[in-house]
């Protein structure tokens, strides 16, 4: 009897199964990097593991992270703070701004970084300018800190938006100043917001290989590359994931002392508060002129950039190539956002419906797939497929898979947001009238959530269109996205042929980016 | 209810078309060369002889490790390789078929490799890549391995992670021992020299101004100037004999577990014949691998008397080149 | 003794746990649903009602105890029928009409099994029932609070189940629109001769709606009989209070009358010793003290509360206060002595009301001291 109560207790199967398929999913294959990893010849094993280069190479990530953080915090910082707390003229202008860059992925803005300098690059040819290229370190750090600050940049305006303003004019009516209010009393209310939105970014870094590649600058993610390319046992390959991971695994248990629990964008309830408004004045003016210079940076040089080679003439094949590579990436994306509703709805069901530590755990991993570096997580898809299910090694479904659980999380958000506003009632009210519990789910609650998926599917889509690491190691031999070609081209400093690639990417992102705003402003 | 006599007609249609497409002659091969590059010769292939040819285009290691990893079930009967390394991986892993004397036989020594697996179609000289607009000629180094000399601090660049560099690295591993080369590359990284991805960035990077030479392929340079006859690099060849002059070739396999191994035989052959032997010279700017082929600065006679004396099997012991590399932070 | 022969409903012992270290959230509740009865399950947040009320629907599964529905049992220790095949209705506190839905479609959800025409029939029958059919075509969002729960009823008659559960139905109407809601309800039920089970923690909506009355306290069930034997013979302290203001005293007891804080009163059953006593402030009355009458049992007038057709007294006596009703003729102000006197007897209450014991029979009965079974 006891047994019997606890399991009408657990959600129902339909959707357990699919989300406890989803944490094996992703936990499994990193088992098997372990395996393959400890099945090389242990003396170079040894040497791989314990040589003076992987310190360098660590040394660099967290220094890349470190530098990352600390310019993201000075750029989204005043955007966040100016459009929640000012009177700016043009706030939902700002606000769009401050998200756009997410238009231009990291490998994107590498490449016309790199495009920029040079004696033959655009500043050249346009205005007789030659500057070093941008290179190692501070290429790396400008490209990546230009394409990640909206992440915090939401996450700190949500915050700035949720907080309760009460505990301000308390602070005031005992007599602290504007500063010391902003001090004591506002920055420490967004540590949330603040840690969430370090965190995304954080793992966003540790994980880059386009950039940091393009950039010619070694980090963890980049040596595992080159050992992934230039040799033919992957062993050693395998060693490196598993240390990219261990500062993976580090990092995200550090966050998760700080913060007992993950959040993505969402934190606080983001209900709009009359806060008091700062007037500007004559200050809006620096405002401004800080807006147009991220703005150039970020967005109007390489849109420009890429213009500029296409400009500059296109070999021909190249048109022919572009028409595959379309149909690729969509063939690969398309699936793939599907299957990541499929994953996603199941495990948004039980965390909201039946709350309890097997569903918490259930979210983790959703999360995980998140998190997991994505050169070490295509790695250890390819050692499981081999070992495991041969017939899907080198298959479009397994990068389609592979896709779907690293980009899940992102639609639980829109997915989380539908159910929360479903009456939880209703379903019941079909049972008593009834309904069996799925058909209940389906015909009461499920139609309530449509709004929630298209935006959920949506998101993996058009995440899926500008991946680059992933697809990168598992897409079947001969199968090219507009990501790959990109970086490939890029990688050979052909930037008149990368320019068509990057313009077609720049068109899925910027959806990608008007989604998410819209998104936003509407929640706020 | 569907009648026999309806579905008659279907059948017959179905195993004809299966009978006539296991029936007619198809080789796959997995190709790590350029589809620009094979596309044109395999059509005239296939016009010649009638055989199907269906090819895979990817990079060369990735395909390599996949021929190893699918094993016997790999559905590929030849595997075109850009480099000797790979075919070398292929051969230590006893994947490929030891093939018919006659392939070889029109060969120069330097091209032929005893264990007879594999086969060189087409030759790519390393030479050194240097600015001609702002470095003097007269000064350029007579051994690659005078480039770790102070007056070349910071300004040569060079690819770990390409294969033909690696290519390189093994044969200097072969003249000139273990040791030597160890010790080569820790002097020039210790001299700054600067890593880049592969061999186009190079030669970029050369036009930026950012390093004045560079190690790399013959063919990026002469490829270049074909088009541009104001193109700001220039090609220098290192004394006759010198490890630096090596020619590192492209090359087929078989794979031993093809079922098509008659037709695979002569798509080889076909690759050492004078057609695509041209087509190497001319349309992709390598070097062919018989002498006696057209007339034109890339004749193989051109650079015979310069490349150092090694023997292609040598150039198979990628692993501990790579294991090298990693040991001095190469990679 | 009850009569359990052709009851609809039969349950007993139900009894459920949320953990093993807390006292159970309904302990071994007994009670029985007659065809065509209205009954109300009272009771304080928290105290299980709406616990019982899902384990009925089978929400919630029991852990000891069944339930009976028409002879068929539908939970018991081996046996659990799943909701959808119990043939009870459900009406929701927040009413959980599907918003995607109009007031039509809403209505012939459950409808199933039955032809088109059919079911379009029986949608606009109950509709006209509770008079929402100007409103079919609406969509829940659009319609009040009561007109809301009055089509969540309607879709829950519909398909003509055996019983209609209602959860605090009436609990999230404004104050005005719940009388005449009400009202309503219970004229529809009526109308469809259908048995329903209502949980409240509103008293006097327990009293206008219900047929009878199961008294609900920290998971026990405590009392049950019709309004007014709750209202007018509590068996506990907690009854009593529960329902309305009351008075209670000690007394002495000797037979059928007893000495209490306003002198001698009659109970309503013999008992001896000390006792607890509960009388209703509208079954008092007052009367000008007097030197002759006033014999110790006098009191003064604390407070008055004109309230237009009636007044309630809030008197000190020597020992203790009472309150009294009575009607606005009552001359008496603040400050007079008066003395009370009783116009009913007073309701002589079990001793330990807090501390239930099996052998207590908690259906009233007309026997006098003797427990029955």
């Amino acid at each position: 009897m006891g047994l019997a109560k606890n399991i009408q207790k657990l959600p129902p199967w339909y959707f357990l199964f699919p989300a406890i398929f989803v944490g094996i999913s992703v936990t499994l294959p990193l088992v098997y990097l372990v395996f393959r990893a400890v099945d090389g010849d242990w003396q170079q094993s040894y040497e791989l593991i314990f040589r003076q280069r992987n310190l360098t190479l660590l040394y660099n990530t967290l220094a890349l992270t470190g530098g990352v953080l600390v310019t993201t915090t000075f750029l989204a910082f005043p955007y966040a703070w100016l459009t929640s707390r000012t009177d700016i003229p043009g706030n939902k202008l700002i606000t769009l701004l401050g998200v756009m860059p997410l238009a231009i992925p990291g490998y994107v803005l590498a490449y016309s970084l790199l495009g920029l300098g040079g004696t033959n690059g655009t500043l050249a040819q346009l205005f007789g300018i030659i500057i070093d290229r941008p290179s190692g370190y501070w290429g790396s750090l400008l490209a990546i800190s230009l394409y990640t600050f909206p992440y915090l940049f939401l996450n700190l305006r949500t915050g700035f938006i949720g907080l309760d303003t009460s505990t301000e004019e308390a602070a005031r009516s005992l007599g602290l100043s504007s500063f010391k209010i902003l001090l004591k009393v506002t920055l420490p209310q967004l540590k949330p917001s603040f840690y969430a939105g370090m965190l995304i970014i954080g793992l966003y870094v540790i994980g880059d290989f386009g950039a940091v590649s393009l950039m010619r600058f070694e980090t963890f993610s980049y040596a595992l590359f080159l050992q992934y390319e230039s040799a033919f046992d992957r062993v050693y390959a395998a060693w490196i994931a598993l240390m990219l991971l261990t500062l993976t695994g580090t990092i995200l248990i550090g966050e998760y002392k700080l913060l007992k629990g993950l959040s993505f964008y969402r934190t606080g309830t983001g209900t709009a508060r009359k806060t008091k408004v700062l007037k500007l004045g004559h200050w809006k003016w620096a405002a401004f002129t800080f807006v147009f210079l991220v703005t150039l940076i970020a967005i109007i040089i390489p849109v420009i950039t890429i213009l500029f080679w296409m400009a500059q003439g296109v070999d021909p094949i190249v048109w022919n190539t572009l028409g595959h590579s379309v149909r690729s990436s969509v063939m690969a994306s398309a699936p793939a956002a599907v299957l990541a509703i499929f994953f996603a709805l199941p495990l948004a069901y039980i965390s909201i419906r039946y709350p309890s530590r097997l569903s918490s755990i259930l979210q983790r991993f959703a999360y995980l797939g998140y998190a997991t570096p994505p050169l070490a997580l295509a790695l250890a898809f390819i050692f499981f497929s081999l070992s495991a299910v041969p017939f899907l090694y080198q298959s479009l479904g397994l990068l389609v898979f592979a896709y779907a659980l690293h980009f899940l999380a992102e639609s639980m958000g829109p997915i989380r947001s539908a159910l929360y506003q479903a009456p939880p009632r209703i379903e019941e009210a079909a049972r008593s009238l009834g309904y069996s519990r799925f058909k209940a789910f389906w015909l009461t609650t499920f139609p309530l959530l449509k709004s929630g998926i298209i935006a959920g599917a949506a998101f993996v889509f058009l995440s899926a269109m500008k991946e680059l690491p992933i697809t990168f190691i598992l897409s079947p031999i001969g199968f090219e996205t507009l990501a790959v070609n990109v970086w490939s081209f890029s990688a050979e400093a052909m930037f008149a042929e990368a320019a068509p690639f990057a313009l077609c990417i720049l068109f899925f992102s910027i959806l990608f980016v008007y989604l998410l705003f819209a998104r936003e402003w509407k929640r706020a | 209810m569907v009648s026999r006599r309806s579905l008659f007609l279907p059948a017959l249609f179905i195993f004809l078309f299966v009978f006539i497409e296991l029936a007619s002659a198809q080789i796959t091969v997995y190709s790590g060369r350029n589809r620009a590059l094979v596309e044109p010769l395999v059509n005239q292939f296939e016009a010649e002889t009638g055989i199907n040819v269906r090819i895979r285009y990817g990079g060369t290691t990735q395909l390599a490790v996949a021929i190893m990893e699918e094993g016997r079930r790999s559905p590929a009967d030849i595997f075109w390789s850009q480099d000797a390394g790979a075919l070398g991986a292929l051969h230590s892993g006893d994947i490929l078929k030891v093939l018919p004397e006659h392939i070889a036989a029109t060969l120069p020594p330097q091209f032929t490799n005893p264990a007879n697996t594999w086969v060189a179609t087409s030759g790519r000289a390393r030479v050194l890549a240097y600015d001609k607009n702002n470095v003097d000629s007269s000064t350029l180094p007579e051994s690659v391995f005078d480039l770790t000399r102070p007056e070349w601090r910071g300004k040569v660049g060079w690819a770990p992670a390409n294969a033909s560099f690696q290519s390189f690295v093994t044969a200097m591993r072969a003249t000139e021992g273990d040791e030597r080369t160890r010790e080569w590359l820790r002097q020039m990284k210790a001299n700054g020299a600067v890593a880049y991805n592969n061999n186009n960035s190079i030669l970029q990077a050369i036009e930026a101004g950012e390093i004045q030479l560079g190690l790399t392929n013959h063919y990026y340079i002469d490829r270049a100037k074909s088009g541009n006859p104001n193109y700001g690099i220039e090609a220098h060849q290192f004394g006759a004999g010198d490890v630096g002059n090596l020619i590192n070739v492209a090359g087929l396999g078989i794979l031993k577990s093809s079922k098509q191994q008659d037709e695979a035989i002569a798509f080889v052959a076909f690759m050492l014949r004078e057609y695509a032997q041209q087509f190497f010279m001319n349309e992709v700017f390598e070097y062919p691998v018989t002498t006696g082929i057209g007339d034109s600065d890339r004749m193989l006679e051109s650079i015979l008397g310069i490349t150092p004396d090694i023997n292609l099997d040598a150039l198979n012991d990628l692993d501990e080149t790579l294991r090298m590399l990693r040991q001095t932070d190469l990679l | 003794m009850e009569k359990s022969m052709n009851c609809l409903l039969r349950a007993t012992n139900l009894t459920k746990r949320f953990s093993t270290q807390d006292p159970p959230v309904v302990d071994r509740v007994s009670f029985t649903v007659q065809h065509e009865e209205i009954f109300a399950i009272l009771g304080p947040s928290g105290c299980g009602k709406t616990t019982t009320l899902r384990m009925i629907a089978g929400f919630e599964r029991t852990d000891e105890g069944s339930i009976q529905l028409n002879g068929k049992t539908l939970e018991c220790p081996y046996t659990h029928i799943s909701p959808e095949r119990r043939g009870v209705g459900f009406v929701f506190q927040d009413y959980a009409l599907f918003p995607h839905l109009t007031v039509l479609e809403n209505v012939k959800f459950g409808l199933t099994g039955i032809s088109k025409s059919e079911r379009e029939y029986r949608a606009q029958e109950i509709l006209e029932l509770i008079g929402m059919k100007a409103y079919h075509n609406r969509k829940p969002h659009e319609l009040s609070g009561g007109q809301q729960q009055r089509v969540a009823l309607a879709r829950a008659l519909a398909p003509k189940p055996s019983m209609i559960l209602m959860d605090e139905p009436f609990s999230n109407l404004d104050a005005v629109l719940r009388q005449s809601t009400r009202n309503e309800v219970r004229r529809i039920l009526k109308e469809a001769k259908m048995s329903a089970i209502l949980v409240t923690h509103d008293q006097e909506e327990a009293l206008s709606v219900a047929d009878r009355i199961g008294v609900m306290d920290q998971g026990r069930l405590v009392q049950i009989g019709t309004p007014e034997e709750v209202y007018y013979r509590p068996k506990t302290k907690f009854v009593a209070q529960f329902l309305g203001r009351t008075n209670l005293f000690s007394a002495q007891a000797t037979g059928l009358e007893a000495h209490s804080n306003i002198g001698s009163i009659m109970l309503d059953k013999p008992a001896r010793g000390d006792v607890m006593i509960s009388i209703r402030p509208e079954h008092l009355t007052l009367e000008q003290a007097t030197p002759a009458n006033c014999s110790g049992t006098c009191g003064v007038i604390q407070n008055r509360e004109f309230k237009g057709h009636d007044i309630t007294y809030l008197i000190k006596l020597d020992r203790g206060d009472c309150i009294v009703h009575t009607d606005n003729r009552m001359p008496f102000g603040v400050g007079d002595n008066v003395i009370v006197r009783p116009l009913e007897p007073a309701v002589v209450l079990d001793n330990d009301s807090t501390r239930y014991t099996p052998d207590q029979s908690i259906f009233t009965s007309s026997d006098t001291g003797k427990s029955s079974a």
